[in-house]
């Protein structure tokens, strides 16, 4: 087996790494871990952690002595920690407090502790990283502590005391957030907590002071299996409870909304017809709220991302699913006019929302009460936008809301003086933009509203893949 | 010592057991306040709808295994 088909991001751990072939993911194990993975088989790990839904499941499919090679089950579209929902990050952080105590209760710990180990699948956080368990040393402290606090306890923290929105540093941090910056970016008041001050701040100061012993004249701390396993319950329990301070507006959206019952209805028959009649296995709806309108969808899709730049909306979703357990929904937070960047090194270890959504290829865009924002709000001209929906599925449903309606009469009056410059949003304008990157197989106004529906085919030179 | 791929931090190495001692005491303090208010008859509100136990129970994979298939 040569490296060079080894997948960009995988390349940090010596143990294995994986790579794609013929279009399918698998995992090449490297005999430095061979004792490990014999251990963990042989002690059932693999299997109990996948049959509780906790660990991505995997077949091996062959063993040599320079390495085996094992398949995980596919994972169709991955969202990475900075696209989730406070809710989702949380399910994320306690997930893998979950396998830890489970591993050292079975004489295991993990490695590392890394929010990229986990994505979301099938309405649930799933650990994808097989391996990252290694064998527990007695008396010896968790040696991934740290970086559970940077990557998970920390950016939950900040998001509870400075909103959601803190979720987004992971993308720039891919390392976790630096502990001393957690610390000093806390509120005070924090300081006076037990749990705060010991994991967070006293680390800052530990760390800080330790951070030049490089010849490890430190001596080696020892720590019981029982201390151990206080520090994940109590991390556990902390963070079971978190919450964001600002509140869900998101239950009652659709109240909100200037549209009659009876054209909300109309909207979702067109809807349903073209995406039947399309044979549609898979949709994103960009802008999807809380995933109200793509569960009015009657048809079953394999999978549905429905995204939002709302982090409640995504989180009420979330919510909605978990407790309905929906397993064909995939929430997530995207920002249309700044979607996730490609980070990491060469910018190749995370990639873009336009490289995944491109590779995914979803059968349907759903872009409803969406134009009008992007035009209106973020100034992003008719042309930009049909290249952007053009560039990842083969059919688009968008709804153009026309200059009489009442929400684009709103957007326009908050350009004041420049609503002159907004002139070019019209129909027409629309039509002649889209109609150069798409054709035209239906168009339908909804009755009772100034609003009309599209279905748009992309034209054949428009794929980019 | 192991070869790490990442930085586990000297500091957080050492902490751990003052972290532990801490968890300790809130964990015990907690589990007394739950049998007094056992004791004394105030219920416990229980939010687990979202979020489970802990623990991944060998009972739990059982059951998943049977209402899986």
């Amino acid at each position: 087996m040569t490296t060079n088909t080894r997948h960009s991001s995988s390349f940090r751990d010596p143990s294995g790494y994986i790579f794609i072939d013929e279009g399918i993911l698998k995992r090449s194990i490297s005999p430095i871990y061979f004792k490990q993975y014999e251990a963990l088989k042989k002690a059932k790990i693999f299997e109990n952690l996948s049959k509780a839904g906790v660990l991505i499941p995997h077949t091996e499919l062959s063993v040599s002595d320079k390495e085996i090679v094992i398949q995980p089950e596919q994972i169709p579209f991955i969202t990475y920690p900075y696209e989730w929902s406070f809710n989702q990050y949380k399910e994320a952080a306690l997930l893998t407090l979950k396998l830890q105590k489970y591993c050292l209760e079975h004489g295991f710990s993990l490695k590392d502790a890394t929010a990229f180990n986990i994505t979301f699948h099938k309405g649930k956080a799933v650990f994808v990283d097989t391996l990252s368990f290694d064998f527990y040393e007695e008396n010896t402290p968790w040696r991934a502590y740290k970086q559970f606090i940077t990557h998970f306890l920390g950016p939950l923290v900040l998001a509870h005391f400075h909103g959601a929105q803190s979720l987004k540093l992971m993308s720039n941090f891919i390392d976790g957030i630096p502990v001393n910056m957690l610390s000093s970016m806390l509120p005070f008041k924090t300081k006076l907590n037990p749990f705060l001050y010991s994991n967070i701040h006293l680390l800052a100061k530990f760390e800080d002071k330790h951070n030049e012993d490089y010849k490890g004249e430190t001596k080696q701390s020892k720590l019981s299996k029982k201390a151990q396993l206080n520090i994940i319950t109590s991390l556990y329990d902390y963070i079971k409870k978190l919450s964001l301070k600002e509140h869900s507006e998101w239950g009652n959206y659709y109240d909100k909304t200037n549209y009659s019952d009876a054209a909300f209805i109309e909207k979702a028959n067109i809807i349903n017809n073209w995406v039947t009649n399309l044979n549609a296995k898979s949709i994103i709806d960009v802008g999807g709220n809380d995933g109200t309108f793509v569960r009015q969808i009657n048809h079953n899709f394999e999978l549905a991302l429905v995204c939002d730049i709302d982090n409640n909306a995504v989180d009420f979703n979330h919510k909605t699913l978990k407790s309905k357990k929906e397993s064909n929904m995939l929430p997530f937070v995207l920002d249309a006019l700044n979607p996730s960047p490609a980070v990491g090194f060469e910018n190749k270890e995370r990639q873009s929302f336009i490289e995944r959504i491109t590779k995914y290829a979803p059968d349907v865009t759903l872009a409803l009460a969406v134009i009008h924002h992007m035009t209106l709000s973020g100034n992003v001209p008719f042309e930009m936008s049909a290249h952007f929906f053009a560039s990842f599925s083969e059919h688009l449903i968008i709804e153009f809301p026309k200059r009489e309606d009442s929400w684009v009469q709103r957007l326009l009056n908050t350009k004041g003086e420049f609503k002159a410059h907004f002139d070019f949003y019209t129909i027409a304008n629309f039509e002649s933009c889209y109609l150069n990157h798409f054709e035209l197989i239906e168009k339908k106004p909804i009755e009772n509203s100034h609003r009309v529906m599209f279905l748009l085919r992309r034209k054949s030179n428009e794929r980019k893949d | 010592m192991y070869f790490l791929y990442f930085d586990p931090g000297l500091g957080a190495m050492i902490i751990q057991a003052i972290v532990a001692a801490v968890a300790g005491v809130i964990l015990f303090s907690k589990n007394l306040m739950y049998k007094i208010k056992l004791f004394l008859g105030i219920s416990k509100p229980v939010d687990d709808e979202l979020f489970d136990d802990i623990n991944v129970e060998d009972t739990d994979i059982e059951n998943k295994k049977t209402s899986d298939d």
